[in-house]
Protein backbone atom coordinates (compact mmCIF):
# COMPACT_ATOMS: atom_id res chain seq x y z
CA UNK A 1 0.00 0.00 0.00
CA UNK A 2 1.26 3.40 -0.76
CA UNK A 3 1.93 6.12 1.57
CA UNK A 4 -1.14 8.61 1.33
CA UNK A 5 0.49 11.77 -0.32
CA UNK A 6 0.83 14.97 1.78
CA UNK A 7 3.79 16.77 0.10
CA UNK A 8 4.36 16.70 -4.04
CA UNK A 9 8.11 15.63 -2.50
CA UNK A 10 6.61 12.30 -1.49
CA UNK A 11 5.89 11.63 -5.46
CA UNK A 12 9.81 11.27 -6.08
CA UNK A 13 10.04 9.13 -2.95
CA UNK A 14 7.44 6.46 -4.14
CA UNK A 15 9.01 6.45 -7.51
CA UNK A 16 12.45 5.99 -6.21
CA UNK A 17 10.83 2.51 -4.78
CA UNK A 18 8.75 1.87 -7.70
CA UNK A 19 10.88 2.56 -10.70
CA UNK A 20 14.38 2.78 -9.06
CA UNK A 21 17.40 2.37 -11.64
CA UNK A 22 14.59 3.27 -14.82
CA UNK A 23 15.36 6.65 -16.63
CA UNK A 24 13.35 8.98 -15.18
CA UNK A 25 14.71 12.29 -17.25
CA UNK A 26 16.62 12.67 -19.83
CA UNK A 27 17.86 16.15 -21.77
CA UNK A 28 20.34 16.98 -24.71
CA UNK A 29 23.91 15.65 -22.08
CA UNK A 30 22.24 13.82 -19.55
CA UNK A 31 20.15 11.39 -17.95
CA UNK A 32 18.76 10.58 -14.35
CA UNK A 33 16.93 7.39 -13.04
CA UNK A 34 14.25 7.50 -10.31
CA UNK A 35 17.02 6.97 -7.83
CA UNK A 36 19.38 9.13 -8.68
CA UNK A 37 17.09 11.82 -8.35
CA UNK A 38 15.96 11.30 -5.11
CA UNK A 39 19.30 10.79 -3.89
CA UNK A 40 20.41 14.18 -5.39
CA UNK A 41 17.53 16.05 -4.52
CA UNK A 42 18.28 14.82 -0.84
CA UNK A 43 21.75 16.07 -1.48
CA UNK A 44 20.40 19.90 -2.77
CA UNK A 45 17.83 19.51 0.67
CA UNK A 46 20.93 19.07 2.78
CA UNK A 47 23.22 21.44 1.72
CA UNK A 48 20.31 24.34 1.97
CA UNK A 49 19.04 22.78 5.25
CA UNK A 50 23.14 23.52 6.61
CA UNK A 51 22.88 26.72 5.51
CA UNK A 52 20.39 28.82 4.91
CA UNK A 53 16.42 29.06 6.72
CA UNK A 54 14.57 26.72 5.24
CA UNK A 55 10.59 25.88 5.54
CA UNK A 56 7.26 26.71 3.98
CA UNK A 57 8.34 30.79 4.63
CA UNK A 58 11.39 30.71 2.77
CA UNK A 59 11.08 30.12 -0.84
CA UNK A 60 14.25 29.76 -3.01
CA UNK A 61 14.47 30.41 -6.66
CA UNK A 62 16.58 27.94 -9.14
CA UNK A 63 17.67 29.79 -12.05
CA UNK A 64 18.79 27.45 -14.16
CA UNK A 65 18.96 26.19 -17.90
CA UNK A 66 16.46 23.38 -19.16
CA UNK A 67 18.18 20.51 -17.62
CA UNK A 68 17.56 17.35 -15.00
CA UNK A 69 19.89 19.56 -12.72
CA UNK A 70 16.74 21.88 -12.20
CA UNK A 71 14.54 19.07 -11.46
CA UNK A 72 17.36 17.65 -8.65
CA UNK A 73 16.99 21.43 -7.39
CA UNK A 74 13.17 21.79 -7.45
CA UNK A 75 12.70 18.15 -5.77
CA UNK A 76 15.40 19.55 -3.23
CA UNK A 77 13.90 22.37 -1.64
CA UNK A 78 10.38 20.70 -1.53
CA UNK A 79 12.91 17.69 0.64
CA UNK A 80 14.26 20.72 2.75
CA UNK A 81 10.39 21.92 3.19
CA UNK A 82 10.22 25.49 1.34
CA UNK A 83 8.69 26.61 -1.66
CA UNK A 84 11.13 26.48 -4.99
CA UNK A 85 10.84 29.46 -7.21
CA UNK A 86 11.61 28.70 -10.86
CA UNK A 87 12.68 31.87 -13.02
CA UNK A 88 13.50 32.39 -16.38
CA UNK A 89 16.98 31.54 -17.22
CA UNK A 90 17.39 34.29 -19.71
CA UNK A 91 15.63 36.82 -17.66
CA UNK A 92 17.66 40.27 -17.72
CA UNK A 93 19.48 40.39 -13.85
CA UNK A 94 17.12 43.62 -13.54
CA UNK A 95 14.21 41.48 -13.87
CA UNK A 96 15.35 38.84 -11.94
CA UNK A 97 16.56 41.71 -8.95
CA UNK A 98 12.28 42.59 -9.01
CA UNK A 99 11.48 39.19 -8.46
CA UNK A 100 14.03 38.91 -5.70
CA UNK A 101 13.29 42.02 -4.10
CA UNK A 102 9.61 40.67 -3.89
CA UNK A 103 10.07 37.10 -3.02
CA UNK A 104 12.42 37.48 -0.26
CA UNK A 105 13.85 33.80 -1.16
CA UNK A 106 16.59 32.80 1.01
CA UNK A 107 18.74 31.78 -1.71
CA UNK A 108 19.14 31.16 -5.26
CA UNK A 109 20.47 28.31 -6.74
CA UNK A 110 22.01 28.70 -10.01
CA UNK A 111 24.82 27.71 -12.70
CA UNK A 112 28.20 29.69 -13.42
CA UNK A 113 26.19 31.74 -16.45
CA UNK A 114 23.81 32.62 -13.95
CA UNK A 115 26.03 33.65 -11.62
CA UNK A 116 28.26 35.31 -13.66
CA UNK A 117 24.97 37.45 -14.86
CA UNK A 118 23.73 38.07 -11.34
CA UNK A 119 27.66 39.10 -10.26
CA UNK A 120 26.96 42.74 -10.99
CA UNK A 121 23.85 43.41 -9.30
CA UNK A 122 23.76 43.81 -5.90
CA UNK A 123 20.93 41.08 -4.10
CA UNK A 124 20.89 40.69 -0.54
CA UNK A 125 20.56 36.49 -1.03
CA UNK A 126 22.77 34.14 -0.25
CA UNK A 127 24.30 32.10 -4.30
CA UNK A 128 24.16 28.51 -4.69
CA UNK A 129 25.81 26.74 -7.21
CA UNK A 130 24.01 23.55 -8.20
CA UNK A 131 26.98 21.73 -9.25
CA UNK A 132 28.33 22.25 -5.46
CA UNK A 133 25.49 21.88 -3.70
CA UNK A 134 24.41 18.65 -5.31
CA UNK A 135 27.70 17.28 -3.57
CA UNK A 136 26.41 17.92 -0.15
CA UNK A 137 26.84 14.71 1.71
CA UNK A 138 22.96 13.44 2.88
CA UNK A 139 21.33 14.22 6.09
CA UNK A 140 18.65 11.71 6.05
CA UNK A 141 17.51 12.01 9.24
CA UNK A 142 16.93 15.85 8.60
CA UNK A 143 15.16 15.16 5.27
CA UNK A 144 12.67 12.60 7.16
CA UNK A 145 12.17 15.09 9.87
CA UNK A 146 10.99 17.68 7.75
CA UNK A 147 8.79 15.07 5.96
CA UNK A 148 7.01 14.12 8.88
CA UNK A 149 5.82 17.55 9.79
CA UNK A 150 5.03 18.69 5.97
CA UNK A 151 1.00 19.87 5.73
CA UNK A 152 -0.33 19.58 2.49
CA UNK A 153 -1.71 23.03 2.65
CA UNK A 154 2.05 24.50 2.42
CA UNK A 155 3.26 25.96 -0.69
CA UNK A 156 4.86 23.80 -3.10
CA UNK A 157 6.38 26.27 -5.65
CA UNK A 158 6.00 30.13 -6.58
CA UNK A 159 5.74 31.15 -10.53
CA UNK A 160 5.63 34.49 -11.39
CA UNK A 161 3.36 36.03 -13.97
CA UNK A 162 3.42 39.47 -15.67
CA UNK A 163 1.92 42.23 -13.40
CA UNK A 164 0.21 45.55 -14.36
CA UNK A 165 2.58 47.57 -12.82
CA UNK A 166 5.98 46.50 -13.58
CA UNK A 167 6.31 43.80 -10.60
CA UNK A 168 5.52 40.60 -11.46
CA UNK A 169 3.11 38.54 -9.39
CA UNK A 170 4.72 35.34 -7.09
CA UNK A 171 1.43 33.03 -7.53
CA UNK A 172 1.74 30.70 -4.83
CA UNK A 173 0.88 26.73 -4.77
CA UNK A 174 0.09 24.17 -2.27
CA UNK A 175 1.28 21.18 -2.68
CA UNK A 176 -2.38 19.37 -2.30
CA UNK A 177 -2.86 21.14 -5.63
CA UNK A 178 0.03 19.19 -7.33
CA UNK A 179 -0.76 15.92 -5.87
CA UNK A 180 -5.29 16.39 -6.99
CA UNK A 181 -3.99 18.31 -10.69
CA UNK A 182 -1.31 15.20 -11.17
CA UNK A 183 -3.55 12.39 -10.04
CA UNK A 184 -6.38 13.50 -12.09
CA UNK A 185 -4.65 13.69 -15.18
CA UNK A 186 -2.76 10.63 -15.04
CA UNK A 187 -5.89 9.06 -14.07
CA UNK A 188 -8.13 10.40 -16.76
CA UNK A 189 -5.41 10.30 -19.34
CA UNK A 190 -3.37 7.32 -20.89
CA UNK A 191 0.16 8.48 -19.30
CA UNK A 192 1.97 4.71 -18.07
CA UNK A 193 5.61 3.47 -17.53
CA UNK A 194 5.91 3.09 -20.85
CA UNK A 195 4.85 6.68 -22.19
CA UNK A 196 7.82 8.91 -23.48
CA UNK A 197 6.63 12.45 -22.80
CA UNK A 198 8.13 15.57 -24.92
CA UNK A 199 8.46 18.44 -22.74
CA UNK A 200 7.77 21.38 -24.17
CA UNK A 201 7.81 23.99 -21.46
CA UNK A 202 10.32 26.18 -19.81
CA UNK A 203 10.28 25.53 -15.91
CA UNK A 204 8.74 28.98 -14.77
CA UNK A 205 5.73 27.89 -16.66
CA UNK A 206 3.05 25.63 -14.78
CA UNK A 207 3.15 23.47 -18.11
CA UNK A 208 6.17 21.80 -16.52
CA UNK A 209 4.34 20.42 -13.21
CA UNK A 210 2.66 18.20 -15.38
CA UNK A 211 5.77 16.84 -17.35
CA UNK A 212 8.17 16.29 -14.19
CA UNK A 213 5.50 14.74 -11.98
CA UNK A 214 3.53 13.08 -14.48
CA UNK A 215 6.90 11.54 -15.04
CA UNK A 216 7.25 10.59 -11.32
CA UNK A 217 3.64 9.40 -10.39
CA UNK A 218 3.42 6.76 -13.24
CA UNK A 219 7.26 5.92 -14.07
CA UNK A 220 7.40 7.48 -17.50
CA UNK A 221 10.14 8.98 -19.11
CA UNK A 222 10.17 12.73 -19.60
CA UNK A 223 12.65 14.40 -22.30
CA UNK A 224 13.72 17.83 -21.74
CA UNK A 225 13.53 18.82 -25.53
CA UNK A 226 16.43 21.41 -26.08
CA UNK A 227 14.92 24.90 -26.65
CA UNK A 228 16.69 25.49 -29.94
CA UNK A 229 14.61 22.93 -31.81
CA UNK A 230 11.50 24.68 -31.14
CA UNK A 231 13.08 27.16 -34.14
CA UNK A 232 13.02 24.78 -36.21
CA UNK A 233 9.41 22.37 -37.05
CA UNK A 234 10.58 19.93 -39.35
CA UNK A 235 13.83 19.09 -37.22
CA UNK A 236 11.40 18.99 -33.89
CA UNK A 237 9.12 16.65 -35.55
CA UNK A 238 12.73 14.60 -35.79
CA UNK A 239 13.24 14.21 -32.99
CA UNK A 240 10.15 13.60 -31.30
CA UNK A 241 10.47 10.35 -33.97
CA UNK A 242 13.79 9.18 -33.18
CA UNK A 243 13.05 9.71 -29.69
CA UNK A 244 9.83 7.87 -29.75
CA UNK A 245 7.74 10.39 -27.59
CA UNK A 246 4.37 9.38 -27.29
CA UNK A 247 2.81 12.10 -24.75
CA UNK A 248 3.31 16.25 -25.36
CA UNK A 249 1.74 19.04 -23.78
CA UNK A 250 2.59 21.80 -25.79
CA UNK A 251 1.57 25.58 -26.11
CA UNK A 252 -0.57 26.18 -29.09
CA UNK A 253 1.82 28.45 -30.65
CA UNK A 254 4.40 25.44 -31.34
CA UNK A 255 1.64 23.10 -32.49
CA UNK A 256 0.60 25.85 -35.18
CA UNK A 257 4.23 26.21 -36.33
CA UNK A 258 4.61 22.74 -36.88
CA UNK A 259 1.20 22.35 -38.69
CA UNK A 260 2.18 25.14 -40.89
CA UNK A 261 5.30 23.92 -42.17
CA UNK A 262 4.48 20.73 -43.28
CA UNK A 263 6.78 18.86 -41.13
CA UNK A 264 3.92 15.96 -40.57
CA UNK A 265 3.46 15.64 -43.68
CA UNK A 266 7.40 14.58 -43.45
CA UNK A 267 8.14 12.50 -40.90
CA UNK A 268 5.64 9.70 -39.66
CA UNK A 269 5.25 9.60 -35.31
CA UNK A 270 3.63 6.44 -35.11
CA UNK A 271 4.73 6.28 -31.13
CA UNK A 272 2.61 9.38 -30.63
CA UNK A 273 -1.00 9.18 -28.64
CA UNK A 274 -1.55 11.67 -26.24
CA UNK A 275 -1.45 15.71 -27.09
CA UNK A 276 -2.59 17.96 -24.58
CA UNK A 277 -2.32 21.58 -24.99
CA UNK A 278 -2.80 24.84 -22.65
CA UNK A 279 -2.14 28.28 -22.51
CA UNK A 280 -3.97 30.07 -25.28
CA UNK A 281 -6.69 29.29 -27.96
CA UNK A 282 -6.09 26.55 -30.54
CA UNK A 283 -6.84 27.70 -34.07
CA UNK A 284 -9.30 24.85 -35.66
CA UNK A 285 -7.18 25.38 -38.57
CA UNK A 286 -4.03 24.39 -37.33
CA UNK A 287 -5.40 21.84 -35.15
CA UNK A 288 -7.58 20.17 -38.51
CA UNK A 289 -3.64 19.21 -39.97
CA UNK A 290 -2.92 17.64 -36.90
CA UNK A 291 -6.26 15.77 -36.66
CA UNK A 292 -5.57 14.74 -40.22
CA UNK A 293 -1.79 13.17 -40.42
CA UNK A 294 -2.06 11.80 -36.44
CA UNK A 295 -5.60 10.58 -36.60
CA UNK A 296 -4.90 7.67 -33.99
CA UNK A 297 -4.07 10.34 -31.42
CA UNK A 298 -6.51 12.21 -28.66
CA UNK A 299 -6.51 15.61 -28.68
CA UNK A 300 -6.99 17.87 -25.40
CA UNK A 301 -7.74 21.52 -25.15
CA UNK A 302 -6.94 22.42 -21.56
CA UNK A 303 -7.69 25.59 -19.57
CA UNK A 304 -6.44 27.25 -16.90
CA UNK A 305 -4.76 30.31 -15.87
CA UNK A 306 -1.76 29.60 -13.19
CA UNK A 307 -3.55 30.97 -10.54
CA UNK A 308 -5.55 27.11 -10.58
CA UNK A 309 -2.40 24.73 -10.60
CA UNK A 310 -1.79 24.41 -14.64
CA UNK A 311 -5.01 23.00 -16.05
CA UNK A 312 -8.77 23.94 -14.47
CA UNK A 313 -10.85 22.85 -17.06
CA UNK A 314 -10.52 20.64 -20.45
CA UNK A 315 -12.17 19.05 -23.14
CA UNK A 316 -11.44 15.88 -25.29
CA UNK A 317 -11.75 16.91 -29.22
CA UNK A 318 -14.44 14.63 -30.31
CA UNK A 319 -14.60 15.89 -34.22
CA UNK A 320 -13.04 18.16 -36.74
CA UNK A 321 -14.17 22.13 -36.01
CA UNK A 322 -14.72 24.05 -39.02
CA UNK A 323 -13.28 27.50 -39.15
CA UNK A 324 -16.05 29.84 -37.67
CA UNK A 325 -16.49 27.57 -34.65
CA UNK A 326 -15.12 28.02 -31.41
CA UNK A 327 -13.24 24.63 -29.35
CA UNK A 328 -14.20 24.35 -26.21
CA UNK A 329 -12.56 24.92 -23.34
CA UNK A 330 -14.86 22.33 -21.41
CA UNK A 331 -15.55 21.06 -18.01
CA UNK A 332 -13.85 20.95 -14.83
CA UNK A 333 -11.43 18.48 -13.81
CA UNK A 334 -12.08 16.54 -11.30
CA UNK A 335 -10.44 18.36 -8.19
CA UNK A 336 -11.94 21.72 -9.46
CA UNK A 337 -15.39 23.72 -10.15
CA UNK A 338 -16.00 25.98 -12.43
CA UNK A 339 -18.67 29.17 -11.76
CA UNK A 340 -19.63 31.79 -14.39
CA UNK A 341 -20.83 35.10 -12.82
CA UNK A 342 -22.88 37.59 -14.42
CA UNK A 343 -21.97 41.44 -13.19
CA UNK A 344 -24.66 40.64 -10.27
CA UNK A 345 -22.61 37.67 -8.53
CA UNK A 346 -25.06 35.82 -9.88
CA UNK A 347 -24.68 32.39 -11.64
CA UNK A 348 -25.08 32.69 -15.85
CA UNK A 349 -28.16 30.84 -17.29
CA UNK A 350 -27.14 28.66 -20.38
CA UNK A 351 -25.34 31.26 -23.25
CA UNK A 352 -25.43 33.88 -21.12
CA UNK A 353 -21.90 35.92 -20.77
CA UNK A 354 -19.63 35.92 -17.60
CA UNK A 355 -16.73 35.79 -15.78
CA UNK A 356 -15.17 32.77 -14.97
CA UNK A 357 -14.63 31.63 -11.15
CA UNK A 358 -12.73 28.68 -10.42
CA UNK A 359 -12.82 26.61 -7.13
CA UNK A 360 -11.32 23.83 -5.83
CA UNK A 361 -8.35 22.46 -4.59
CA UNK A 362 -6.01 23.26 -7.12
CA UNK A 363 -6.78 26.91 -6.30
CA UNK A 364 -3.28 28.54 -5.64
CA UNK A 365 -2.91 30.13 -1.81
CA UNK A 366 -2.37 33.80 -3.18
CA UNK A 367 0.17 36.37 -4.73
CA UNK A 368 3.17 35.84 -2.44
CA UNK A 369 4.05 39.16 -0.38
CA UNK A 370 0.92 40.49 -2.07
CA UNK A 371 -2.07 40.53 0.42
CA UNK A 372 -4.02 43.24 -1.58
CA UNK A 373 -3.61 42.19 -4.91
CA UNK A 374 -5.08 38.65 -3.70
CA UNK A 375 -7.60 39.76 -2.15
CA UNK A 376 -9.11 41.62 -5.07
CA UNK A 377 -9.33 38.14 -7.05
CA UNK A 378 -9.18 35.24 -4.79
CA UNK A 379 -12.43 35.58 -3.23
CA UNK A 380 -14.66 34.04 -1.13
CA UNK A 381 -17.54 32.19 -3.24
CA UNK A 382 -20.34 34.73 -3.34
CA UNK A 383 -23.21 32.01 -3.80
CA UNK A 384 -21.91 29.65 -0.82
CA UNK A 385 -23.02 31.84 2.40
CA UNK A 386 -22.46 28.83 4.89
CA UNK A 387 -18.39 28.33 5.42
CA UNK A 388 -15.19 29.34 3.67
CA UNK A 389 -14.85 28.52 0.50
CA UNK A 390 -12.30 30.75 -1.79
CA UNK A 391 -13.01 31.10 -5.73
CA UNK A 392 -10.48 32.94 -8.03
CA UNK A 393 -11.32 35.93 -10.17
CA UNK A 394 -9.76 35.00 -13.33
CA UNK A 395 -10.87 37.56 -15.49
CA UNK A 396 -12.07 35.38 -18.45
CA UNK A 397 -15.20 36.05 -20.36
CA UNK A 398 -16.92 33.06 -21.06
CA UNK A 399 -19.95 31.36 -21.58
CA UNK A 400 -21.54 28.02 -20.83
CA UNK A 401 -23.05 25.61 -24.55
CA UNK A 402 -26.28 23.52 -24.66
CA UNK A 403 -23.65 20.97 -24.20
CA UNK A 404 -22.27 21.87 -20.78
CA UNK A 405 -19.01 22.93 -22.00
CA UNK A 406 -17.43 26.28 -21.33
CA UNK A 407 -16.88 28.71 -24.12
CA UNK A 408 -13.83 31.31 -23.85
CA UNK A 409 -14.58 34.87 -25.38
CA UNK A 410 -11.62 37.17 -24.30
CA UNK A 411 -10.65 39.36 -21.33
CA UNK A 412 -12.17 41.60 -19.49
CA UNK A 413 -9.07 43.96 -19.20
CA UNK A 414 -5.80 44.81 -20.64
CA UNK A 415 -3.82 41.46 -20.44
CA UNK A 416 -2.87 39.51 -23.21
CA UNK A 417 -1.64 35.99 -24.28
CA UNK A 418 0.91 35.89 -26.76
CA UNK A 419 2.53 32.88 -28.09
CA UNK A 420 1.38 30.97 -24.51
CA UNK A 421 2.71 33.60 -22.76
CA UNK A 422 0.57 36.32 -20.55
CA UNK A 423 1.82 39.39 -21.12
CA UNK A 424 0.06 42.34 -18.49
CA UNK A 425 0.45 45.86 -21.00
CA UNK A 426 1.10 47.75 -17.99
CA UNK A 427 4.14 46.00 -17.48
CA UNK A 428 6.15 46.63 -20.51
CA UNK A 429 5.14 50.52 -20.37
CA UNK A 430 6.61 50.68 -17.37
CA UNK A 431 9.58 48.91 -18.37
CA UNK A 432 9.78 51.48 -21.75
CA UNK A 433 9.32 54.46 -19.51
CA UNK A 434 12.29 53.84 -17.32
CA UNK A 435 14.29 54.13 -20.39
CA UNK A 436 16.45 57.33 -20.21
CA UNK A 437 14.55 59.71 -22.36
CA UNK A 438 11.83 58.44 -22.48
CA UNK A 439 8.63 60.63 -21.45
CA UNK A 440 5.87 57.84 -21.61
CA UNK A 441 4.62 55.23 -23.33
CA UNK A 442 1.79 52.93 -24.09
CA UNK A 443 1.47 49.50 -25.48
CA UNK A 444 -1.16 47.82 -27.51
CA UNK A 445 -1.74 44.43 -28.87
CA UNK A 446 -2.62 44.16 -32.72
CA UNK A 447 -4.32 40.71 -32.27
CA UNK A 448 -4.92 40.35 -35.89
CA UNK A 449 -0.84 40.26 -36.26
CA UNK A 450 -0.11 38.62 -33.23
CA UNK A 451 2.07 41.41 -31.91
CA UNK A 452 2.30 44.30 -29.59
CA UNK A 453 2.54 48.05 -30.84
CA UNK A 454 4.86 50.34 -28.51
CA UNK A 455 3.98 53.69 -28.70
CA UNK A 456 6.97 56.07 -26.72
CA UNK A 457 6.81 60.02 -26.27
CA UNK A 458 9.89 60.95 -26.95
CA UNK A 459 12.26 64.05 -28.31
CA UNK A 460 15.01 61.69 -28.99
CA UNK A 461 15.95 59.72 -32.32
CA UNK A 462 15.05 56.30 -31.92
CA UNK A 463 16.81 53.35 -33.35
CA UNK A 464 13.86 50.55 -32.71
CA UNK A 465 16.54 47.60 -32.82
CA UNK A 466 18.03 49.44 -30.23
CA UNK A 467 15.64 50.34 -28.35
CA UNK A 468 14.48 46.87 -28.03
CA UNK A 469 17.78 45.47 -27.15
CA UNK A 470 17.49 48.33 -24.52
CA UNK A 471 14.27 46.73 -23.00
CA UNK A 472 15.51 43.38 -23.56
CA UNK A 473 17.50 44.46 -20.49
CA UNK A 474 14.34 44.84 -17.99
CA UNK A 475 11.84 42.29 -19.28
CA UNK A 476 11.70 39.15 -21.06
CA UNK A 477 12.37 38.50 -24.85
CA UNK A 478 8.76 37.62 -25.26
CA UNK A 479 7.83 40.16 -24.39
CA UNK A 480 9.44 42.95 -26.18
CA UNK A 481 6.95 44.82 -28.72
CA UNK A 482 7.54 44.27 -32.66
CA UNK A 483 6.63 47.52 -33.55
CA UNK A 484 8.21 50.90 -32.49
CA UNK A 485 6.16 53.81 -33.03
CA UNK A 486 7.89 57.27 -31.71
CA UNK A 487 5.88 60.34 -31.18
CA UNK A 488 6.66 64.20 -29.96
CA UNK A 489 3.60 64.48 -28.48
CA UNK A 490 0.80 61.23 -27.30
CA UNK A 491 -2.67 62.51 -28.55
CA UNK A 492 -4.71 62.85 -25.07
CA UNK A 493 -8.82 62.43 -24.37
CA UNK A 494 -10.49 65.35 -22.86
CA UNK A 495 -9.90 63.51 -19.78
CA UNK A 496 -6.36 64.13 -19.93
CA UNK A 497 -5.29 60.19 -20.67
CA UNK A 498 -3.52 58.97 -23.63
CA UNK A 499 -5.82 58.38 -26.18
CA UNK A 500 -5.32 54.92 -26.46
CA UNK A 501 -8.40 54.32 -28.89
CA UNK A 502 -6.81 57.11 -31.32
CA UNK A 503 -3.42 55.43 -31.63
CA UNK A 504 -5.10 52.31 -32.36
CA UNK A 505 -7.14 53.44 -34.98
CA UNK A 506 -4.94 55.39 -36.68
CA UNK A 507 -1.76 52.91 -36.53
CA UNK A 508 -3.24 49.76 -36.32
CA UNK A 509 -6.83 49.41 -37.79
CA UNK A 510 -5.86 52.29 -40.16
CA UNK A 511 -3.51 50.13 -41.99
CA UNK B 1 35.61 28.57 -44.03
CA UNK B 2 36.12 31.95 -45.09
CA UNK B 3 33.99 31.65 -48.01
CA UNK B 4 30.77 29.90 -46.01
CA UNK B 5 31.11 32.88 -43.97
CA UNK B 6 31.09 35.53 -46.56
CA UNK B 7 28.06 33.40 -48.32
CA UNK B 8 25.84 33.07 -45.16
CA UNK B 9 26.61 37.04 -43.97
CA UNK B 10 25.72 38.13 -47.95
CA UNK B 11 21.91 35.79 -47.61
CA UNK B 12 21.34 36.66 -44.20
CA UNK B 13 21.94 40.55 -44.97
CA UNK B 14 19.54 40.29 -47.64
CA UNK B 15 17.21 38.45 -46.84
CA UNK B 16 16.51 40.31 -43.15
CA UNK B 17 17.42 43.70 -44.56
CA UNK B 18 20.29 44.37 -41.73
CA UNK B 19 22.11 46.85 -44.60
CA UNK B 20 25.44 48.27 -43.27
CA UNK B 21 24.81 47.70 -39.04
CA UNK B 22 28.24 47.93 -37.70
CA UNK B 23 26.69 45.28 -34.35
CA UNK B 24 26.23 42.20 -37.80
CA UNK B 25 29.26 40.71 -37.20
CA UNK B 26 30.23 36.72 -37.25
CA UNK B 27 29.84 36.36 -33.69
CA UNK B 28 26.60 38.47 -33.04
CA UNK B 29 23.83 36.26 -31.24
CA UNK B 30 21.45 36.45 -34.38
CA UNK B 31 18.16 35.69 -32.79
CA UNK B 32 18.61 37.06 -29.11
CA UNK B 33 20.34 40.47 -30.90
CA UNK B 34 17.14 41.35 -32.78
CA UNK B 35 18.84 40.36 -36.66
CA UNK B 36 16.65 37.53 -37.32
CA UNK B 37 13.53 36.50 -35.83
CA UNK B 38 12.87 32.75 -35.08
CA UNK B 39 10.90 32.23 -38.20
CA UNK B 40 14.46 33.24 -39.68
CA UNK B 41 16.11 30.37 -38.49
CA UNK B 42 14.05 27.79 -40.69
CA UNK B 43 15.01 30.49 -43.68
CA UNK B 44 18.90 29.95 -42.65
CA UNK B 45 18.82 26.16 -42.66
CA UNK B 46 17.15 25.55 -45.36
CA UNK B 47 19.47 27.71 -47.57
CA UNK B 48 22.64 26.34 -46.35
CA UNK B 49 21.06 22.71 -46.74
CA UNK B 50 20.12 23.77 -50.81
CA UNK B 51 23.46 25.68 -51.71
CA UNK B 52 26.03 22.75 -49.50
CA UNK B 53 24.10 19.74 -50.38
CA UNK B 54 24.31 19.31 -46.32
CA UNK B 55 21.32 17.74 -44.10
CA UNK B 56 21.42 19.28 -41.03
CA UNK B 57 19.49 16.80 -38.24
CA UNK B 58 17.62 17.27 -35.36
CA UNK B 59 21.11 16.12 -33.44
CA UNK B 60 23.00 19.39 -35.19
CA UNK B 61 20.16 21.27 -33.70
CA UNK B 62 20.32 19.41 -30.33
CA UNK B 63 24.21 19.64 -29.64
CA UNK B 64 25.42 22.53 -31.51
CA UNK B 65 24.18 26.14 -30.87
CA UNK B 66 24.16 27.30 -34.22
CA UNK B 67 22.85 31.69 -33.30
CA UNK B 68 26.11 33.02 -35.10
CA UNK B 69 27.32 33.37 -38.42
CA UNK B 70 30.44 31.73 -36.67
CA UNK B 71 28.61 28.91 -35.32
CA UNK B 72 26.32 28.09 -38.46
CA UNK B 73 29.49 27.98 -40.55
CA UNK B 74 31.38 25.48 -38.13
CA UNK B 75 28.45 23.32 -38.31
CA UNK B 76 28.00 23.56 -42.51
CA UNK B 77 32.55 22.89 -42.26
CA UNK B 78 32.20 20.14 -40.32
CA UNK B 79 29.24 18.27 -42.90
CA UNK B 80 31.11 19.35 -46.05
Amino acid sequence: MEKTLISAVHFVENAAKKFGDKTAFEDAENSISFNELRLGARSVASGLMKSVKTGCEHPIIVLMPKTVGAIECFMGIMYAGSPYAPVNYDAPAARIAKITENLKPSAIITDKAGADKLSDTPLDVKIFLFDELVKTPRDDDGIDRVLRNVCDLDPAYIMHTSGSTGVPKGVTVSHRGVIDYIEWIVDTFPVTEKSVIGMQSAFHFDNSVFDMFAALYTGAKTYLIPEALFMYPDKLTEFLADEKISVIFWVPTVMINVANSGALEKTPLPDLELILFAGEVMPNTQLNIWRKHLPRCMYVNMYGPTESTDIATYYIVDRDYENHEVLPIGIPCANMKALILNDENKMCETGEQGELCIGGSGIALGYWNAPDLSAKVFVQNPLNPYYNERIYRTGDLVYKNEEGNIIFLGRRDSQIKLRGNRIEMGDIEAAAAAVEGIKSACALFDAPKQEIVLFIETDAQINARKFKMTLQGYIPKYMVPARIVTMEHFPHTPSGKIDRTGLRKSYIEGE
Amino acid sequence: MEEIKNTLREFICKTFEIGDDPDFTDDVHLFNEGFVDSFGAVEIIHFIEQTYNVQITQKDITLYPMNTVEEIAEVVKSKL
